[in-house]
This record gives C-alpha cells, structure tokens and sequence, in this order.
C-alpha cells in the first residue's frame, strides 16, 4: 500500500464512513451501529497496518526528518505543474494542497505520532463497542462519533502546521455536538464552555504558526513554509525580538498556552470536569483517552522542538505549572463526590506530569531529559487507557443505578464481582501501583525532575500520598461495604466486558514490559531530545562526570 | 545474565507462586476450594527450592565460617587506621549469585561517547538473601497449610489464597531484588497485598478504613524512598545496590570515624565513589538527604515511629495474614532494606535509624502494656520488636538486627498462630473474658509460652540470643559514645516491658479460669454467651501442626555451638545464626570486647524484672503476694491513659495530616467552582453583555444613521424625481446651461 493510501485512508476512511452511516437505508439502529463498528474495527486495523510497516521497515531507526527530506514536492514556478517524489514504504507523503501559500498535504508518522495513531484506534473502537446503548438519534451519533474519528487521526498524521491545524479545529465540531446533544443536564453549558475555551487557545497556536510563517528565516529570506519538520530544521537560525521578546520564547508560549488548555493543565483546566460528566460515557472515554493527548502531542511535537530555545527559557514557568497541576487535581479529586467528576480531576493531576516531564530540562546529561519526555510521552499513553477504562467502568456503574452520587455507592464488589475486580485492577493502574502502566509513567518523571530540581522532584513524588488517597478512597466508597439494596445487579455484560479486556490487558502489559513501547517510541522521542538540546549547545560537548553505563547485566 | 545456575532456582521460587496466583485469579470459579492447594503447593516448591539453594550456599561458600573469625581480625588493635578501604578490601568478597536483565533503556546517542540510560531489574542472592528466603517460604508454607482450617468456610476463601499467593511472589522478590529501584516495586506490591488482605473483609467500613490507612502511611514513606531513588539515580547513574556498597564502602571518610561510618563536619564536602568501574562524585548532604529518603520508606513499611500507626489497625486482617504479613515477612522488609543497603547511611543518618527504632521500640512497649485486646498486644510488640532491630542496625550491629530479624520472624509467627487459633475457639480477641484456656487448648497454650519465652528473652530460647546480641551492641556503642545513653535506657528498659507484657497475655489467656463478659463488666460481643471459653477446644491438626512446627526453630535457631549462654561466665559465644550473618556483612563488624558481658547480665537482670513483675501481678496462684493490675494504672496517673490511647498518635494526625489535606482539597474544588470559573462565566457574560450592547449601539445609532443616509437618499431622490420631467425642452435647456457653464469655466481656467 502506497504512503499516500494508506496515510490517507486512516483519516479518510472514518470521514466516509461518517457519510456512509447516514446513509444507511432504513430506520434499523443496529444496521447504523454495525456499519460504524465495523469502520472503526477497520480503522484501528489500517492503524495495525502502519503499525507493522513501522515495525518491519525499521522506521524507528530513521529519524523523521531524514524521512520526510526524501519526499519532495516542487512547483514548477510558472505553470504551477507538480512534480513529488514519493519514498515508497517509509510512511510519509508529501502533496501539494495550496501551492500559493506554499501549503501541503504533508502527512507522516513516527514513534511519537504512530503510538497515539493506534491509541487513537483501540480507544475510538472500544468507544464505539461501548456507544451501543445510545438510542437517541443513531445515525447522528455514530455519524458524529466518525467525523470526530476522522479529525482525531488527521490531527496526529498532519506534518504541515496549517492541515494539523485545520484538523485540530475540526475535532471541535462534532465533539461540541456529541456533549451539547448526547449529553447529561447540563449540557449546552458543558458543550459552549468546551467549544469556547478550545477555541481560544486555538488563536494563540494560530498566532504562533503565523508568526512562525512569517519570521522563520531562510538566509536572509522568509522561509514562508508551514512544513513543521523544516521549520525545526530552522530554529537555530530563529533568532530576533517581537516587542524585545525573543521571538522563540513568543512562539513557546502562544503554542504552550494554546496546548495546555487542551491538555489540561491548571489553572486552564475548568472545562474538563464539565465536559467530562456531561458527555456520555463512550466520549469521555473519547475526551479523556485521545482528546487530551492532542494537547500533549502539540507540545511534545510542536511547541518544543520549533521552539528549544524559548522552551529552555520558559521551562520552570512550565514544570511548576506541571507540579501545581499534579497536586491541584489530586487534592481537587480528594473533594469530588461525584464519580464521574473525580476521576476527571484525577485526569487534571496526570496530564500535570506530562507537563513535568516535558519541562524536566536539564541538559547537561540529556539522558536523564530523555527519561522526562519518554515519561510523559507514556504517561499520555498509560493514561489513555487507563482513563478511558475508568469512564467506562463509572458508565458501567450509571447505567445500572443512574446515579454517581460517591455517597450512594457502595457494596458493588459483592454485587458484581467482575466489575470490581476490573475496577481495582484499572485504578490501580491509574495510581501508579508498580507493574501497571501508570507507576513506569510516574517514576520515570518523577526520577527524571530530581535532575532539574530537587524541590519540584520532591513535590511531584509527595503527589503518590494524595493520588493514593483519592484512589482508595473512591475505591471503597464504590466497591466495599455493604450496601444490600445493590444485591442482584447484572455483572458487567459480556459486551462490557469485550470492552474491559483489552485495557485490562494493556494496563498489565504495559506496566510488566514498557520497552515493548519505549523500544520503537522512544528513538524518536530521544531525536526530540536531542534536537532541543542542541538547539540549547548542551549536545557536543559531554560534561566531564562520567557516567556509569547502567547499561544492564550484560558486562556483570 | 545469570551468573550460576542457583540464580535461575530462586527465580523460579519467586515466580512460581506468581504464576500460582495467576492461575488462581483466572480460575477462580473454576478451582473453588482447589486454590488451597495450588497456592500451597506453589509456595512448597519455593520453599524445597530455597531449601536446595541454601545447601548448594552453604557448600559454595565454604561451609560454617570459623567463630569470632571477625572479632579476631578487628581486636588487633589499631588495625582500623589501615582504614575502612583495607577493611574491606581485606575480605574476600562474600558469596553473591546475580544475574540482571535491562528492563528499559533510553537516551542512546545523547552523548555521543556513553550508553544509552538503563534501568535493569535483576536479582543478587547473598548469605542474607538466601536465609531470608528460607525463613519465608517455610513459614509462609505453615502459615498456608493454617489457612486452610481458619479460613474454612469464607465465601471468598478461593481468593484469600489468591492473594497469599501474589503476596509472597512479591516478598520473595523483594528479597532477592539486586537493585533498589526494583525493591520499590516490590514494595509496592506488598503494600497492596497487605491492602487487599486487611481489608479482606471489607463488609465492615472499619477493616477498608484499616487498609486504606495502611497503605496511605507506607505511601508516606515511600516518598522518602522514591527521592532516594532519585537523588542516587541522578548522582550515581545506578540502582544497583551491591555496586553502591561496594562504592561507598570504600569511601575515605570512613577512616576517621572510630564505628566505620562515614562522617564529615562539612556537609558541602564532596565524595568520590567509585561505580562500576568509573568515577562518580557526591557531596556529603546529598548522601544524608538518599539515606533518610531510603530510611523513611523502610520507616513506613516496618512501621516505625512516626508512622507506626497502621500496624496495629492492620490487625483487621485475618490472622494468618497478621502473622505472615504484619509479623513474621513484609514488616521487616525495611529492617530487611536497611541492612542490605548499609553502607549507603552515613553517620548521622545511622543515628536518626538509632533512635527512632529507641522511640519506636519504648513508645509501643509502653502501649503493649495495657491492651486488652490480646491481637492488639502482638501487634504493638511486632512494633517494638522492629524498633529493637533498627536500633541494633542504627548502632552499628549489622549482624545482632538481622539475626533479630530471623528470630522475630518465627516466635512472631508463632505467637499469632497461636492467637489465631484461640480466637478460632472463642471468636472474641478481648483479653477480659478470656482465661483458664490451658486446659482446653493444651497445644496451643504450650507452643505460645515458647513463643512467649523466646520473645521475652529467656536463655536457652532464640530470642533471648538475638536480643542479647542487639544490648551488646547498644552497650559498645554507647561506651564510644556516652552522650547517647538513651540508646541503651531504651532497649533495656523496653526488654523489661516486652517480658512483662508477653507474660501478662499468657497468664491472663491461659491461666486460671474463665472470668466472663459479665465478670469483667462488659457486654458480650455478637451476641455471645457469658463465658465465651465455654465452647473451647483445641483447633484441629491443620492449626496445630504448624505451631508445633514453628515451635522448634523458635527454640533452637538461635543457639550457639555449644548452647549454653557461656558468656555469662565471661567465656565468648556466639550463636551460630549470628557468625554466618556477620561474615556476609557488608561492612566489618566491630569487636564488642566487654559489652557482650554486660549485655549477658543486663538481659537477664530485665528479664526478671519483667516477668517478675508480670507473674506478681496476674499469675492466678493465691500463694504469691499479688499485685493489683488497677492499683498499678493508678500508680502510672495520666500515663495510663496515654498508653491506652496509644499516645494519642491518631487523633493527632486527623487534626494535623488528614483535616487539612481534605480541606485543602475541598477549598481546591471551590477555588475551581467558584474563582476560575468565576473568572470563566463571568468574561462569558461580559461578552454577552458586550453584545447586547453591541446590538443596542447597532439598533440605537448604527441603523439610525443607515437610515438618516438613505432617508436623504431618499429625499435626495424626491428632489431629483422633480427634475425628471420627460419634456425634451427642458433637458435641452438644461444641457445648454450646463455646456455654457462648463464652456466658461474653461476659459477662465485658461485664461489664467
């Protein structure tokens, strides 16, 4: 399959099956539901299909860069005739789109945006398994859900920052209608506020990219490029003041406030709780699992590596945020009494270590750094599932007690023994309990941030106290006692649990085996590292200590 | 890579219950009754295997090393200026199989010239390791074959074994883990066995309460650990404990302390450690901050003072978890730590390990003292006991806190299999009823007055060797050190406390008759009978077998080669436990010279003050001159009821810890409700009303002034519809004015 096919296909396939869903002749809820299973089952196998050419092409050892500089698109200057190369098999196209604005349709993958790609993938067909007890305007829904798939990918492909950010803007819109429509009570006010506060960090990342636009020099010329990985190229050269700022520090941070509203961090964080508890469970689960990560991807592709130098610079304003974040949300969660709310807040601590993480910046051994950004990069991975298994399984709950009320709960151990053993499992995950996927996100920030300051490091790793306490806290108001008017509950259906599975499986698997991930993700995050290091003049020269190489028992 | 092949036999004893504990979770409707005997048999195994790897450890090495081999070596006289590098360097390395593995790596080519960053998970068995081995599965193999009677009958007794099984997965591995990071994981682990099984039947809010503390409090302290872990990554670039031993061990520093410890007047003062072949550096306050991080997680899990607490709530667990979890294995895993990681504390960190196991050891003895809940007494001398261990390791006797360790393990086992099986008889634990069981539970009532020998000290009884050797140390280090005398008022006074209390339990279970719930002005509990003895008989031979079992070991493993305590003759003797842990130390132990007398005499003379006291007070014989136990609360005034409460250590962190944590959480909420989306709502409705205002300006001035323009327009356009007459002539006359006018307007323009 060509680069270009099957790139395409994995943002445009789901867009056609969002028209293809509508058109479903008939009144037949299930023909709609079908179709749309099936189009995200195909999806996340197109993803697999990726997924396998990264794996067997030996991708993971080209840098991206590298990759994208053997696809070239040229115009000739007065037909405007195209003329590309296309690199067969390494999983970058570049097209022509707006030849004027020197736009392209520029999509690839790596480490970084593959992972999310097949995260993407799971979690919007999970999404979909659990979206069969929507029974209010079906074929809008699924139509929605599809659109809101399409864009998602999209998103996480787009090399060329005008396309991501036209899909970035486009996830908007049927997320707005999925909770305005789909949702609980209060949910035009969940949806406007969600729509509202997005858009406004949209401007700034706007802002940024035309500032990028225009000011990104090539010699003595404007680059006038939006091609992501040659503006990257660039950033030594990316010198200058706006208003006696510097200009990599302007960019930093209009991208960074940009992505941490969609992340969230604190104190942009407000919207989260609302959309999350009136969105209906399949896209909380779509919210917390991937929407999320778009705010963390932006940051770990964009904002640091088009601007290393305005990062460095910013990076303590950035890891105390990251540090506020983690404790704000936990103590915050403490609060909750609702289910749905506190684990919403719990997604508000933990996308504060990707935050961390990323700021971590000590580069006089980048290797430490690397432990940062590979942390949060898994951190963005665990947590997409582990939050997505943890709204499922409080819509578990709600569709058979209709309520979240933490005070009404109790006793569903008993009543439903697979639910609560899946529910221990999951949260357990989510806490970070050693050999599950939370706890190797966790440490490898928390160690990594004892490399850049020792009173943030010390906050963060205080943070695991609080995260335990709402954990099992929430645990036990849900899950034990004895609560008799809960007896005979169904246990979770085996569609449910169809759903449980493959979370479970990963939640274990993840945390016993993360070099199965960090083995073809993290090269390209340690690029990352590398290219913002260097941007620093931290890369050449290795400081005298010298280090041991922890390398293993190999030499033992 | 392994090593040899005895590495590749303790992973299999640490995986197979894993794979047992799998097996059972996926089969749990499937096995039903059936998970007994897997989970059995799994632990059997590990313990056969580490049976074979301490014979194959014991032949390795060389056999029993020679007694006093290291007093020798030390007594001559000024051998320690040749330093603590010679010291170390002068002993063969100790037997150790390892093998480690890269679990993650990641930074390769960040510099141009190093590895990649790995973190590996591996295991190092050394001498400690291989008897800890052996002491956990034996008695986590007893503690099974137990279960299997006390548990009978639970609606989730196929789980009960599921988790017995994952937890001792984890306590292997802690054991056998060669680094520290991977020691934290299993840590961990433990800490949620110990969370599943407290809370074991969480029916009862109070029991999940019970575990959701215990947790939270190891959490505590797993912070400390966590920055260790980091400090010592980030300054050492390992997690290797053996290379930081081997490191530190030979750090300079050493040499100008008369303990062997590394001390500095400058806390700025930079170390160089030698890691795995290349040099690292780290300055003296970091190496305090790691050893305190490090210390505060072994404060948690072998909870001591000030986060304590949760043990004794930890005896909500049922009570084979207690004693295999809450005595005998995972409460000693931070002594455990300790001791493996000794060379890692410098000085001063040393002495905060001394004294807080001092504060521990006589805060919980005191609160042992007056318990009527006979659990609750074992659990505040688990308590006290660790605090006995810490204090040996805080004052330089590696091998007396170790040996402790193993002694402990068994009578404490003992001792609350024993309290198990007379709970399982009379399904209450208030001591006040209770009495007279002797007769009723012959079995039992012996084995606990072994056990209640050996922890109080009796000679020819294990404990009383562990506990001399952990005085012995107390009385050389104190006379090195005369301003820390508390270092020894503690454990002595503490050991008199532990025979006292150990003593009352017994007499007042087991001795003269039932007194009754009525007798003691109490109402009976769950609606039991008056007497609750009165149904008592011996528990069946699943109980049984095991306490006889674990009565031997808890005689005899502490003794020496020659049995009797010769010492008090002024003879040298060493139990046989204590050489073979000595030589594994990873520092050399110091020689004790006279203190081994003196502790022989000190151990002995609180040993009948104690039980003097306690057969005084509650043995039921009229013969004796009897003290009254209330006049004796009146004597101790307010005391008493700050032992009976515990010293009020729970009430004090509600209002200090948890209050204000909750209510920062809720004031983060409202912050949240209130003040940002405060900000939020508020800049929407300005927007509104900016609007609103917007449309007002529009409505008011913006179309009023379109419709002034096109009202002139029209007006404009009244006039002009004036002009269109339709008549030619007047178009023509108005043309020619206008050409006229035009015509003249250039000539002046021209002529000008």
């Amino acid at each position: 399959m060509s680069d270009n096919l099957l790139l395409s296909l994995l943002w445009a396939l789901p867009l056609a099956g969002s028209v293809l869903v509508l058109l479903v002749p008939g009144r037949s809820d299930l023909a709609v539901k079908g179709t749309a299973l099936g189009v995200s089952a195909l999806t996340f196998a197109l993803s697999l299909v990726a997924f396998s050419s990264y794996l067997s092409g030996g991708l993971a050892e080209t840098p991206l860069a590298d990759r994208a500089a053997l696809n070239t698109l040229t115009v000739a200057e007065g037909t405007g005739a195209v003329s590309l190369v296309d690199e067969p098999g390494d999983l970058v196209f570049r097209g022509p789109w707006i030849p004027y604005f020197r736009i392209q349709y520029f999509l690839g993958l790596d480490g970084i945006s593959l992972s999310l790609v097949l995260l993407t993938g799971l979690i919007s067909l999970l999404a979909c398994l659990a979206s069969w007890g929507i029974d209010r305007s079906v074929k809008g829904y699924f139509s929605l859900f599809l659109l809101l798939l399409a864009s998602m990918m999209g998103v996480f492909l787009a090399l060329d920052l005008f396309l991501f950010f036209v899909f970035f803007e486009f996830m908007l819109l049927p997320m707005y209608f999925l909770i305005g429509v789909w949702g609980g009570a209060r949910k035009e006010y969940a949806a406007i506020k969600f729509l509202l506060y997005t858009l406004f960090g949209s401007v700034f990342i706007l802002v940024a990219i035309l500032v990028l636009y225009f000011y990104a020099p090539d010699g003595a010329e404007p680059l006038h490029t939006f091609d992501a990985l040659r503006l990257m190229a660039r950033t030594e050269h990316f010198t200058g003041t706006i208003f006696g700022f510097g200009v990599q520090s302007v960019v930093f941070a209009l991208l960074l406030i940009g992505f941490l509203i969609k992340l969230p961090a604190v104190p942009f964080h407000t919207w989260l709780p609302d959309a999350h508890v009136e969105a209906p469970t399949p896209i909380s689960m779509i919210l917390a699992g991937i929407l999320l990560k778009v705010g963390g991807y932006g940051l770990i592709r964009l904002a640091w590596p088009l601007a290393p130098v305005g990062a460095f610079e910013l990076s303590w304003v950035v890891a105390v945020l990251g540090v506020v974040g983690i404790l704000y949300g936990a103590l915050a969660a403490m609060a909750q009494t609702d289910f749905k709310r506190l684990v919403a807040y719990s997604s508000v601590s933990h996308m504060g270590y990707v935050t961390l993480g990323l700021a971590a910046m000590n580069l006089i051994d980048p290797r430490y750094y690397s432990y940062g950004v590979n942390g949060a990069m898994y951190m963005m991975i665990a947590h997409g599932i582990t939050s997505a298994g943890m709204f499922f399984l409080v819509g578990v709950v709600y569709d058979r007690l209709h309520t979240r009320d933490l005070g009404q709960l109790g006793g569903l151990m008993n009543a439903m023994p697979v639910f609560g053993g899946v529910t221990m499992l999951i949260f357990f995950g989510s806490m970070g309990l050693p050999g599950l996927c939370g706890f190797v996100a966790e440490v490898f920030v928390v160690l990594s941030a004892f490399n850049y300051s020792y009173g943030l490091a010390i906050l963060a790793a205080a943070a695991v106290v609080l995260t335990a306490g709402y954990i099992l806290w929430a645990l036990q108001r849900v899950l034990l006692g004895r609560n008799d008017s809960h007896r005979g509950l169904p246990d979770m259906s085996m569609r449910e649990v169809a759903v449980a599975a493959p979370l479970v499986v990963l939640t274990v698997w993840l945390g016993l085996f993360p070099q199965s991930v960090l083995g073809w993700v993290g090269p390209s995050v340690d690029r990352v590292v590398a290219a913002v290091a260097s941007a620093n003049g931290a890369m050449p020269e290795a400081e005298e200590v010298a280090l041991s190489d922890a390398a293993g028992g190999s030499s033992r | 890579m392994m090593d040899a092949w005895q590495g590749w036999l303790y992973v299999a004893a640490v995986v197979i219950p894993l794979a047992a504990f799998v097996v059972q979770i996926l089969g749990l409707r499937l096995f039903r009754k059936q998970t007994a005997l897997i989970a059995t048999g799994a632990i059997a195994s590990s313990l056969i295997l580490s049976a074979i790897g301490f014979g194959s450890y014991f032949i390795a090495s060389g056999g029993m090393p020679s007694p006093h081999a290291e007093g020798h070596e030390g007594e001559s006289p000024e051998a320690s200026p040749a330093a603590a590098g010679a010291f170390s360097e002068g002993r063969a390395a100790p037997l150790a199989w390892s093998g480690n593995w890269t679990w993650v790596s990641l930074g390769r080519g960040l510099l141009p010239d190093r590895q990649p960053l790995a973190i590996p998970i591996g295991i190092r068995i050394d001498a400690l390791a291989v008897l800890m081995f052996l002491m956990v599965t034996f008695i986590a193999t007893l503690i099974h074959v137990y279960s299997m009677e006390y548990m009978e009958g639970d609606p989730r007794y196929p789980r009960f074994f599921a988790y017995l099984s994952l937890f001792c997965f984890s306590m292997l591995g802690l054991v056998a883990s060669s680094s520290v990071f991977l020691v934290f994981v299993f840590w961990e682990l433990v800490g949620i066995c110990s969370y599943l099984l407290i809370g074991f039947w969480y029916e009862d809010r109070s029991n999940s309460d019970a575990a959701n503390k215990a947790f939270i409090v190891n959490r505590i302290g797993d912070v400390g650990m966590l920055v260790g872990l980091g400090l010592l990554w980030t300054q050492l670039g390992t997690f290797d404990i053996a290379e930081i031993n081997a490191g530190l061990s030979a750090v300079e520093a050493r040499q100008g302390d008369a303990l062997g410890r590394i001390t500095s007047e400058d806390p700025g003062a930079v170390w160089n450690v030698m890691i795995g072949g290349t040099e690292r550096s780290i300055p003296h306050w970091i190496l305090v901050l790691a050893g305190l991080g490090i210390f505060a997680g072994c404060v948690g899990k072998s909870a001591q003072f000030p986060l304590h607490v949760w043990l004794p709530d930890a005896m909500a667990g049922p009570t084979p978890v207690s004693a295999l979890i809450h005595a005998a294995t995972m409460v000693a895993a931070g002594v455990y730590l300790v001791g493996r990681f000794f060379p890692l504390f410098s000085a001063e960190v040393l002495l905060v390990i001394a004294y807080t196991g001092g504060i521990t050891l006589f805060l919980a003895a005191t609160i042992a003292l007056v318990q009527v809940d006979y659990k609750k007494v074992l659990a505040y001398s688990t308590v006290s006991q660790l605090g006995f261990m810490m204090l040996a390791l805080g004052v330089g006797g590696w091998a007396a806190g170790l040996f402790h360790l193993l002694t402990h393990a068994f009578f404490k086992a003992l001792l609350f299999l024993g309290a198990g099986s007379v709970h399982h008889a009379v399904h209450t634990y208030d001591l006040r009823p209770l009495g007279g069981l002797r007769r009723k539970m012959p079995v039992t009532a012996a084995t606990m007055l072994i056990g209640t020998l050996a922890i109080s000290g009796v000679p020819l009884f294990s404990g009383f060797y562990s506990k001399d050797a952990i005085l012995a140390s107390a009385i050389h280090f104190v006379s090195e050190r005369p301003g820390h005398a508390l270092l020894l008022v503690l454990p002595a006074s503490g050991a008199a406390m532990t025979a006292f209390y150990m003593f009352r339990m017994w007499f007042l279970l087991f001795t003269g008759s039932s007194r009754g719930w009525s007798a003691a002005g109490l109402a009976p509990e769950h609606g039991q009978r008056d007497d609750p003895a009165a149904l008592a008989h011996e528990s069946g031979p699943r109980i049984t077998w095991p306490l006889r079992i674990l009565a031997v070991p808890t005689v005899m493993i502490g003794w020496p080669l020659t049995i009797l305590p010769l010492a008090v003759a002024g003879l040298p003797f060493h139990p046989v436990l204590e050489d073979w842990l000595s030589s594994a130390a990873p520092l050399p132990a110091q020689p004790l010279g006279s203190a081994q007398s003196w502790a022989a005499a000190t151990s002995l003379l609180v040993l009948v003050v104690g039980v003097g006291l306690a057969f005084l007070a509650y043995h039921p014989s009229k013969t004796i001159r009897r003290i009254d136990p209330a006049r004796m609360a009146a004597h101790l005034g307010g005391l008493y009821s700050l032992f009976v409460n515990s010293w009020y250590f729970d009430e004090v962190y509600q209002a200090l810890v948890v209050r204000p944590c909750l209510a920062i959480g809720r004031r983060a909420a409202w912050v949240d409700r209130v003040v940002i989306d405060g900000i939020i709502d508020g800049l929407a409705a300005i927007t509104v009303a900016l609007s609103r205002l917007d449309r007002a300006i529009d409505a008011s001035v913006v179309d009023r002034l379109v419709s002034l323009v096109a009202g002139m327009i029209y007006v404009l356009g009244g006039v002009g519809r004036r002009l269109q007459t339709g008549r030619l002539r007047s178009y023509l006359m108005v043309l020619s004015i206008a050409f006229v006018l035009l015509s003249v307007g250039v000539l002046v323009w021209v002529v000008r």
